[in-house]
């Protein structure tokens, strides 16, 4: 260390004058303002190889010769992790991330010699188009309010000197020379500060009744034994700015009559630990600490005590036992550590965070920092984000700031393009925040209302990808370790409560299970002796209130959405797929080329697929695990070619059953649910009629999906295929105008399945809906597809983000109009619809507005002429976990000229065609109520499933309620389950354990080129050669190899 | 005074009262299980827990102080619920194996649970692990039985001043144990059996040798004798539903000789011989020091509780020299039963098996100790305790409660008021008081009664001073002469004692210690479950044992009197210092 030797500072007068000779000579170092170069000596960005990268900028600016006209500094952690390492250069702070070795010497020789920034280091936003140079500019940083971390990547923590020219000991030397105890007790009691711990005990209150007990000694303690999963912010105050603890703590003592501190740290931290001892030694030399602080009558000193790493010991007695040498844990307040703390004495506890903002509420007054945060709860707080989120790292926001803003704003949202799911606060004792609930202020009070805690500022952003019971298990798991063991509700609670949690994470949880874990849940808090037990079970109790059906899927359908869970996961792909598909079956099949068996090993739970080849959503792709190496194994890729491959249809076993074959099922609607439905019920022997309103079978498939995403024949000839097992498919014969419930029951229907779907669009309300050229999607589809053709205007517009608004405008551009445009409210990200359809259709024309919503239709003489539109803006989150879009009142209005309107902005239920003498039961939405797991409806004999039951969905979700209807009305006709197709099928493929992935990256299904697209419906897509599909499903990693046969499918 | 609501019910309580004590108070029981007398609350097994009004959570009734207008309810639904809930937990961890335990019928947590209503349990899981440490001859822990209520941690730290059991480990792996989880054996434990006198289920028991004495008195060739500790004769009767302190000296002797014993005799015997030896040894000691100005170890001090001398041995080997060499009375009973008893009945040592019946688990290690043996063979073979005879008596379906009144057999069955005292805190001084006085001056000890007030009763470390006057001729050395003695019961207060006398010198004389509370009134083998108040009537009871006898004095008991005249010959002659002697070394911890 090479820090200026600084002498004993006698006074306050000449600590003043210390600080401003210090700036005068600034920065630390010697050179000039423009010439600093500020290297983050983080652990994060330690970890990425910091130290490397500030010898490489040494030997850069000796090679220039600039190495005493240069300063370079190693401070504490600059905020965003995720970048390490990072550094900033010169007086507009100019912000490199990513830095390497290799980068030094352009950084000198470019930005300090040739005063060019760096272009490629700079951070760069979300689409990575524009570059945000300097510190200012960062969205990461633009939105926070630094107090605590003041002086975090800004000052060397092993200079005392950086400290003092940045007001360090300022607020000591204040209170020293201007303030009484109690005026210090006062100022902090206007500031509003509370325990940053977690708890939020008013601080001043802490510190009053510490100095009320009468003693001749009392302590000051600084609780560093932070040891919640993912939290590191005291360490990273502790490392990146010592000394705003040290006074902090010194103001504490003044307040109290303390003369002796001690703080307690992790012996994990080590760099944290040789940072402050190096802290405390220079305040030491100082006179900053120890007998007659800067010449007046006050003394304080200061000792480490290392914690050997149990996190009870985050608990102030326990913390106390563990610094007077006894075991770590906690015994029963009162008396509170204010009282008698440690040795018996009065003693002051607060961690690290709210010691580091002492000293600038003494400064700048306790009524400035209640002038941040909310009523309640005054100042900022320091969150280290980490998880799911784009920019991980340390945050310091005001308190209040929603959660929404803290992962979205500052932490850029989700990586990868997931979607945001929960985010865990508060570590173990806290609770999951549900994206319903994105706009909460962050407070004491709105979290402990959710379930959660402030906790000491943990925050794990999750994803989709994250199984909330595994989430809840994991917790539990730590904190039953974590237990000391002395009470009996959190030693032997916990451990029930992980029991059952495991339980039910392997597939063998009971329904009653959840009951019992609340139930447990709130004994374990009400029963426990510390915090710890009684805030342990915070974690699964928040997750059962907020994700209980995850519960429920995981006891009932033994299945983990997110695919996490390994023992109801055989593969995540397969998990993932609502069908149950055996992927890697199929996909491993087709690499050795067994086309047929992979044909029918698909056609076992899917008889759709060639449709879905071309049409799926493939959520099997976003949970592969391949993703974890390079990209996911283009599944639907595989899936197009074998199905390509079939020359003669390959159907599965199907089971002949005189009996079966004699009972009478009818099936209302000839779309995917429909159709599967007959076709599991045909496997099973019965012979279903199926009653088809529209003049062809296929339902959504073929009215809605244009035939350039899946060519009529492909459809008809899966369609064929399933009457080919015995089941009627009459077309032109509607519910309603044909026939009625009723009247199939007359016939001698046993059963029922009602699958018509919600084949009606939903209409505008807005002026001039009524114009002549205004048409909704769903009928624009229809016509189009079933009648052959439909008028389309010159200038389209197209309202809505869904899959039918880009089919209507793929299709318009097709026939022939001029412009086609989509307007929708949200942003691009926020669009429901599949992003590859989005970005084809952007290459084909279409042209897509955003944030805009129409306010009117222009028309003339009857006829639409434009749509009147207003500029949204994104505003609050609302349930969905999506920005509502604000039409602000003065936003700019415009009017887009068109000649034809196509709003598809929904889907409804064709109500008429409901109507009748059976009273079917709706949801409070509106569908039809259903048992998602059987399809049985109020009545007996009748089934409903399909988007009649879930509203618009995906194509594999509503055969996957074909078949679990199927399955039902069986055992509703038979009294018993014969779904043989369910149990485990082993594909018989080889496969070597020991060999590598294979290298090959992911391929693109190949396009038909744009200039061929226009004016005709053939199919874009197209297959891939044979050795190309073979090298793509070599890539699946077959990580169902060797799991148990069990019975996971989605049944 | 503070104003407290209790379940409806308005009282004032002292300030510092816990609701525990308020709820005491007003004749509210609350079920307590960590919680011990005159002990700190450590508020771990939350059976006790209550619900306050206005509190977050429920309270632990042990350690939450009564705040001024506070509104308890002990009863609510709530607090039952948790309170069952807790018990649920423990029996869920516990083994649970009830009937193979040996504390089946006394057994705390069984009467909780069933005090509670547990009918089932509704969160069955993992147990706590199993491990049987039988590494000791007196103790025997078995962590699966282990509830981790840490009484035992509790009586061993803080009431012993030993330390030997500490939790350990985290959450549900935490075990109660020696450090380092090893076995008693391997750590500085002094054997007290305090321990397992505390715990309120089957997890620390003493070492039975039960089995061993059926197999001994069935052998037809062996003579089987007994001798019994002072201190049973004030407690077996609460094996059998009589209250503490009810003397069945008589039906013991009857009980005894119905289990087939073929000598029923006194350890009363053998310590009468100890004042004759120890009173010698201690005037001995004062003439070398006053006279002959020698250097010799004072205070000199007792040595009949064999917990003690391990305590020595361990913590304070600077100690030694000035214990007594006179063994216990237990092992001057072994001695003197396989040499001049066995002579009398024309039998060889081997073929006399010694069985003791002690309130004592340190005796267990006594007995098999090697100084403790004559010629090879060990002065006493099997030791029981006071629990152990209780059961041999209900497995041999003897109605206690119907015996006659028996004596004691002679030779070594009778015995002087003196020996009964040696079971309270402060008895053996008392004794060797009355006797050496009078050795010394010819006359009663001048006290009321022949109690040193001064000496009994509870209190953890006693003092008293005597001015000896009068002396015979062979004694005036003494005249004059401020005899001080103290007293100390209960380990921790005698490390306060000993670290006072370390500092301070010889400031007495004499020192009387006993390892466990009150003394072996107390003893960790004694039948469960005992506190002050038990103990205070077991001291009575002794007390009125010695009382009612006309013999009180140690040095007037003919039958020893007889043993100097036709074996031993005079106190702290040749044989006496072969049979009745040893020494004690220093144990590495």
């Amino acid at each position: 260390m090479n820090a200026p030797v600084i002498k004993r500072i006698s006074s306050v007068a000449k600590l003043g004058d210390l600080r401003e000779r210090l700036r005068a000579q600034k920065p630390a170092g010697g050179g000039s303002g423009t010439r600093q170069i500020l290297v983050c000596f983080g652990g994060s960005c330690l970890a990425s190889g910091a130290k490397e990268v500030r010898d490489a900028l040494r030997l850069a600016l000796e090679a220039e010769k600039l190495g005493d006209q240069v300063a370079l500094v190693e401070t504490g952690c600059m905020g965003p992790c995720v970048l390490g390492p990072v550094v900033m250069v010169g007086e507009d702070r100019t912000f490199y991330q990513g830095v390497k070795p290799g980068d030094a010497s352009d950084i000198v020789k470019q930005h300090i010699c040739g005063g060019k920034r760096v272009e490629r280091l700079l951070v760069y936003d979300a689409a990575g188009k524009t570059p945000a140079p300097c510190r200012e500019d960062i969205e990461f940083f633009k939105r926070q309010t630094q107090i605590v971390l003041r002086n975090c990547g800004w000052i060397d923590p092993e200079r005392i000197g950086d400290a003092i020219a940045r007001d360090g000991y300022a607020g000591l030397a204040k209170v020293l020379t201007e303030c009484t105890p109690e005026a210090v007790i006062a100022e902090m009691k206007a500031s509003g500060l509370r325990g940053r711990g977690g708890a939020g005990f008013p601080t001043w209150l802490k510190w009053h009744l510490a100095r009320e007990s009468a003693d001749t000694v009392h302590y000051v303690l600084c609780n560093a034994d932070e040891g919640d999963p993912g939290a590191y912010m005291d360490r990273s105050v502790l490392e990146g700015d010592p000394h705003s603890v040290i006074e902090g703590m010194a103001i504490a003592a003044f307040a109290i009559g303390a003369q002796q501190g001690y703080v307690y740290v992790r012996a994990e931290y080590p760099l944290a630990v040789e940072r402050l001892s190096t802290a405390i030694a220079q305040a030491r030399a100082c006179g900053l600490l120890g007998a007659n602080i800067l010449g007046t009558q006050f003394s304080f000193d200061l000792e480490i005590r290392m914690g050997s790493g149990a996190f009870v010991c985050g608990e102030e007695t326990a913390l106390i036992a563990s610094i007077e040498g006894k075991r770590g844990e906690p015994r029963p307040r009162p008396p509170f550590p204010a009282q008698k703390g440690l040795w018996g004495k009065p003693t002051v506890l607060n961690n690290v965070e709210t010691y580091a903002n002492v000293p600038a509420i003494l400064q700048k007054g306790g009524s400035w920092y209640a002038s941040m945060g909310t009523p309640k709860s005054k100042g900022t707080k320091v969150f280290a984000l980490a998880g799911a989120v784009r920019n991980t790292g340390l945050v310091e926001v005001p308190v209040g700031t929603s959660l929404g803003e803290l992962v979205y704003d500052i932490g850029g949202g989700i990586r990868n393009n997931r979607h945001f799911k929960a985010a865990q606060i508060g570590g173990p004792s806290g609770g999951c925040i549900p994206r319903e609930h994105l706009n909460v202020p962050l407070d004491y009070e709105t979290l402990a209302d959710l379930g959660a805690i402030m906790g000491s500022g943990g925050l794990i952003v999750m994803d989709e990808d994250t199984c909330m019971v595994d989430v809840a298990r994991f917790f539990i798991e730590f904190v039953q370790e974590e237990s000391c063991g002395k009470c009996v509700p959190c030693r032997v609670g916990t451990r029930r409560m992980l029991e059952i949690l495991n339980r039910i994470c392997e597939g063998q949880g009971e329904m009653a299970d959840i009951d019992r874990l609340i139930q447990l849940g709130h004994f374990i808090k009400t029963a426990s002796l510390c915090g710890l037990g009684q805030t342990a079970p915070n974690p699964v109790l928040s997750t059962i209130r907020h994700f209980r059906n995850e519960y429920e899927e995981h006891i009932r359908d033994r299945h983990c959405r997110a695919g996490v869970c390994a023992g109801l996961v055989r593969a995540p792909c397969l998990s993932a797929c609502p069908v149950g598909v055996n992927v890697p079956g199929f996909v491993s099949l087709v690499g050795e080329k067994r086309y047929a068996e992979a044909l029918r090993l698909h056609r076992e739970r899917n008889p759709f697929a060639s449709v879905c080849a071309r049409v799926c959503f493939h959520t099997c792709e976003d949970k592969c695990r391949r993703a974890s190496l390079d990209e996911p194994v283009s599944i639907r890729g595989v899936k197009r070619f074998m199905v390509d491959q079939e020359v003669t249809v390959q159907v599965p076993e199907v089971r002949e059953n005189a009996a079966n074959a004699k009972r009478k099922v009818a099936i209302i609607g000839a779309g995917p649910a429909g159709l599967s439905c007959a076709y599991f019920l045909a496997r099973l022997g019965y012979q279903p009629d199926v009653f088809e309103a529209e003049p062809r079978p296929g339902g959504m498939l073929v009215q809605a999906i244009p035939a350039y995403r899946l060519p009529r024949e492909e459809l008809a000839r899966e369609v064929r295929m399933i009457e080919h097992l015995g089941v009627t498919v009459e077309t032109g014969c509607a519910l309603g105008r044909d026939f009625t419930l009723t009247s199939l029951r007359e016939k001698g229907y046993e059963s029922v399945f009602l699958a018509v779907g919600a084949p009606l669009g939903v209409a505008l309300d807005v002026p001039g809906a009524n114009a002549h050229g205004v048409t909704e999607a769903m009928s624009f589809l229809r016509q189009y597809n079933i009648r052959g053709s439909v008028p389309v205007g010159k200038h389209v517009a197209v309202i809505g983000g869904g899959n039918a608004a880009i089919d209507a405008a793929r299709t318009a551009i097709r026939l022939g109009a001029q412009s086609v445009t989509v307007l929708y409210r949200r942003t691009r990200e926020e669009m429901p619809a599949y992003a590859e359809e989005i970005e084809e259709a952007l290459q084909e024309g279409v042209t897509l507005r955003t944030l805009v919503h129409p306010e009117s239709f222009e028309v003339e003489g009857g006829r639409v002429t434009g749509i009147k539109c207003r500029a949204m803006k994104l505003g609050e989150f609302d349930r969905s976990g999506r920005r509502r879009p604000e039409g602000a009142e003065d936003a700019a209005c415009e009017v887009l000229p068109a000649d034809q309107v196509i709003v598809a902005i929904g889907q409804a239920l064709d109500e008429k065609a409901l109507a009748g003498a059976v009273e079917v039961e709706r949801t409070s939405r509106g569908w039809v109520k259903a048992d998602p797991r059987t399809g049985a409806t109020s009545a007996p004999w009748l089934f409903a499933g399909g988007d009649v039951v879930a509203g618009p969905s995906s194509v594999a979700d509503a055969i996957a309620a074909g078949e679990r209807t199927a399955v039902a009305i069986d055992a509703m006709l038979t009294g018993a389950e014969h779904a043989f197709w369910r149990g485990y099928s082993d594909p018989g493929v080889a496969f070597d354990t020991s060999a590598d992935p294979v290298a090959y990256s992911r391929e693109k299904l190949p396009a038909m080129p744009l200039e061929r697209r226009r004016q005709n419906f053939a199919e874009v897509e197209q297959p891939w050669n044979e050795s190309t599909a073979v090298r793509q499903a070599k890539r699946c990693l077959r990580c169902d190899y060797g799991k148990q046969p069990c019975d996971c499918g989605q049944a | 005074m503070l104003n407290v609501t209790i379940n409806t019910k308005k009282i004032q309580v002292p300030e510092g009262s816990t609701i525990l004590q308020a709820a005491r108070q007003m004749g509210v029981s609350v079920p307590t299980l960590c919680n011990m007398e005159k002990r700190e609350a450590i508020g771990a097994c939350r059976v006790c827990l209550v619900e306050v009004e206005g509190a977050r959570t429920l309270a632990a009734a042990c350690s939450t102080p009564v705040t001024e207008n506070m509104v308890v309810r002990t009863n609510s639904t709530l607090a039952r619920a948790a309170r069952r809930q807790v018990v649920e937990m423990l029996l869920s961890e516990h083994d649970g194996n009830c009937p193979t335990c040996g504390r089946s019928t006394d057994c705390e947590l069984r009467a909780l649970a069933e005090e509670m209503g547990v009918s089932h349990l509704p969160f069955e899981g993992i147990k706590a692990k199993a491990h049987i440490d039988s590494s000791t001859p007196a103790l025997v822990r078995d962590n699966a039985k282990c509830i981790k209520c840490r009484r035992c941690v509790t009586v061993c730290g803080e009431v012993q001043g030993v330390g030997a059991l500490f939790p350990q480990g985290r959450g549900f792996q935490t075990v109660i144990g020696p450090a380092f989880t090893r076995d008693l054996e391997g750590v500085a434990c002094v054997q007290c059996g305090q321990c397992a006198a505390v715990c309120p289920v089957g997890a620390i028991v003493e070492k039975s040798q039960i089995a061993e004495v059926w197999k001994a008195l069935d052998n037809p060739k062996l003579h089987v004798v007994v001798q019994t500790a002072p201190a049973i004769r004030a407690a077996l009767g609460e094996a059998f539903g009589y209250e503490p302190g009810t003397r069945v000296t008589g039906q013991m002797v009857a009980a005894l000789r119905r289990l087939g014993f073929d000598g029923v005799f006194d350890t009363n015997f053998t310590a009468d011989l100890t004042i004759m030896e120890e009173g010698t040894e201690l005037l001995t000691r004062l003439k070398k020091a006053l006279v002959d100005k020698e250097p010799v170890a004072l205070p000199m001090f007792t040595s009949c509780s064999p917990g003690w001398i391990n305590f020595a041995e361990f913590y304070f080997p600077q100690f030694l020299p000035n214990i007594s060499t006179c063994k216990s009375p237990q092992q001057m009973f072994g001695a003197v039963a396989k040499t001049y008893y066995a002579d009398k009945i024309g039998r060889k040592p081997e073929e006399v098996v010694v069985v003791s019946v002690m309130p004592c688990t340190a005796k267990k290690f006594e007995a098999q100790r090697p100084e403790m043996a004559t010629n090879g063979v060990p002065d006493v073979d099997y030791v029981l305790t006071t629990r152990e005879l209780a059961k041999m008596i209900k497995e041999a379906g003897i109605d206690f409660k119907s015996l006659p009144d028996e004596e004691m057999d002679a030779p070594l069955g009778l015995s002087s008021g003196a020996a009964d005292i040696f079971a309270n805190t402060g008895g053996v001084m008392e004794a060797a008081l009355r006797t050496a006085y009078e050795i010394v001056t010819g006359r009663e000890l001048p006290v009321d009664n022949l109690h040193v007030q001064a000496i009994s009763g509870l209190e953890g470390i006693k003092e008293a001073a005597l001015t000896i006057t009068g002396t015979k001729k062979e004694w005036s050395f003494l005249e004059g002469v401020e005899l001080k003695v103290a007293v100390s019961h209960g380990l921790a207060n005698t490390r306060r004692l000993l670290e006072y006398i370390r500092a301070h010198g010889a400031t007495y004389h004499f020192v009387e210690v006993m390892t466990c509370p009150g003394g072996c009134i107390g003893g960790g083998g004694q039948p469960r479950f005992t506190d002050d108040s038990v103990r205070l009537k077991r001291i009575a009871g002794i007390y009125r044992e010695d009382e009612s006898k006309k013999m009180r004095k140690s040095h007037e008991n003919p039958d020893v009197k007889k043993l100097y005249a036709d074996f031993l010959g005079k106190p702290l002659g040749a044989k006496s210092h072969h049979l009745l002697h040893t020494h004690y070394h220093h144990k590495e911890k």
